[in-house]
């Protein structure tokens, strides 16, 4: 699964960062790059199978100890 | 950079779908029981002077989308901290939609496919619209809105002979405060989230259109969500709320001379082209605002990120679906309600407030 993370990740950055760089947009780049990573940091989690934390719970929890059920 | 301008009925066409995208098969409410049509009703009338104050707020300031008149209204702080709230409101609402879609196609259609590749394909088709413009987006909607239409239309004519209409009885059987409870939920999902189309209607024409394309929109996606609830109801009776996709049930119940069955198939033809519309605007309108967060020079750049984000975060948001219909329902309302009603309230108030101060500091000056 990491694997075609990898790849995918990998022709990502090809087609979509190096036309930014080429380009010079160094602004569009760097939070394309920001974002990248972070994307790239949550499907590697997620290929080893590790549970990210959603917020629907915790809001969930919030409006219901306001307006109660 | 040329001005992407879409006209008034593909806005209108727009506005309808991005309306029945996901309530078009979620229903509108499961609280009010058979009473569900009148909170739909109940819930377009709710929605009414919200979506005349978003139309408001576009028509004051012309050619411009809710990020850019936060930072006219507010000022760079502020109005980066508004920007960062819609933001964050779109993103999720894509999300969620995302998620319907993945839910639907994994209970319906095809239970062994892993929801993550059937949510992977609708998001690289919205990216795909998305980056190439409102302009599309509108014109898509144009050219779609006539089949769903005549899909809609064709599917009702065949389901009268299973209407039972004794199913509305008895009309207000629990008294009146689930209908209003419904009604909030109706209006909260799906009338006052086209305040995320805010956003997205930077490209209309003229001053008057924003009150145009929400008022005539709004009025067709209603009465067509409230034919559709109806119908579900009198075909289903008190049970539809039991179902989680309470259309589809319905729609795969009619049976015509015993050769025209198995059509539920066209709901979830307007299902999809529903939640692409609805799940594009949402990645349009929140890659916008992080371009405008960041200055940067055009919103395409990010638009693959942040769209490959929603997905993950509409894959991790919810365990099962059980949890997405009782969120849906229960809490989304109440989560809804400041991005749909009291940060637009105070958004209108500031910015009729700062034109009214303009006008006279023109007049002073003459």
């Amino acid at each position: 699964m990491i694997i075609l993370v990898v790849i995918a990740y990998s022709l990502l950055f090809i087609f979509e960062f190096f036309p930014l760089y080429n380009q010079k947009q160094w602004r569009d780049l760097w939070l394309t790059m920001i974002l990248g990573l972070c994307s790239f940091t949550l499907i590697a989690l997620l290929s080893f199978g590790v549970k990210i934390p959603s917020p629907a719970m915790p809001i969930k929890n919030v409006i219901l100890s306001i307006f109660g059920k | 950079m040329r001005r992407e301008q879409i006209t008034d009925k593909q806005a209108i066409c727009l506005i309808i779908i991005f309306y029945i995208g996901s309530s078009f098969i979620l229903g509108v409410d499961g609280e009010s029981k058979n009473d569900a049509w009148i909170s739909g009703i109940l819930g377009m009338f709710m929605a009414a002077p919200m979506l005349f104050m978003y139309a408001r707020i576009l028509s004051l300031f012309p050619e411009k989308s809710m990020f850019d008149i936060f930072e006219l209204v507010f000022g760079k702080t502020i109005g980066k901290a508004f920007i960062l709230i819609y933001i964050w409101y779109s993103f999720h609402l894509g999300a969620l939609v995302i998620r319907n879609y993945g839910e639907f196609i994994n209970t319906v259609a095809m239970p062994e496919t892993p929801i993550f590749i059937t949510m992977l394909v609708l998001t690289v088709v919205c990216m795909l619209a998305v980056r190439s413009g409102i302009e599309v987006i509108g014109r898509i909607s144009a050219s779609v809105l006539p089949i769903l239409f005549f899909i809609i239309t064709t599917v009702i004519l065949m389901s009268i002979p299973k209407m039972n209409f004794h199913f509305i009885k008895p009309i207000l059987g629990d008294g009146i405060l689930p209908v209003v409870k419904g009604g909030f939920s109706a209006f909260s999902f799906p009338f006052a989230e086209s305040v995320v189309l805010m956003g997205g209607f930077f490209s209309l024409k003229t001053k008057k259109s924003p009150y145009k394309v929400y008022l005539i929109g709004t009025v067709i996606a209603g009465i067509l969500i409230i034919i559709i609830t109806l119908r579900s109801i009198v075909i289903l009776g008190e049970t539809f709320t039991k179902f989680y996709f309470p259309t589809y049930v319905a729609v795969s119940m009619i049976s015509l001379g015993d050769f025209i069955q198995r059509i539920e198939l066209t709901v979830s033809v307007v299902f999809v082209f529903g939640v692409f519309i609805k799940s594009s605007m949402c990645l349009l309108v929140s890659s916008k605002g992080i371009a405008k967060l960041f200055n940067l020079q055009d919103y395409r750049s990010i638009v693959i990120q942040v769209g490959i984000l929603m997905l993950y975060f509409s894959y991790t948001v919810y365990d099962s679906i059980m949890e997405m219909k009782g969120w849906a329902f229960i809490v989304y309302p109440y989560y809804a309600f400041p991005f749909q009603v009291i940060f637009p309230l105070i958004i209108f108030m500031a910015a009729e407030i700062k034109v009214r101060r303009n006008k006279k500091g023109d007049e002073n000056s003459i």
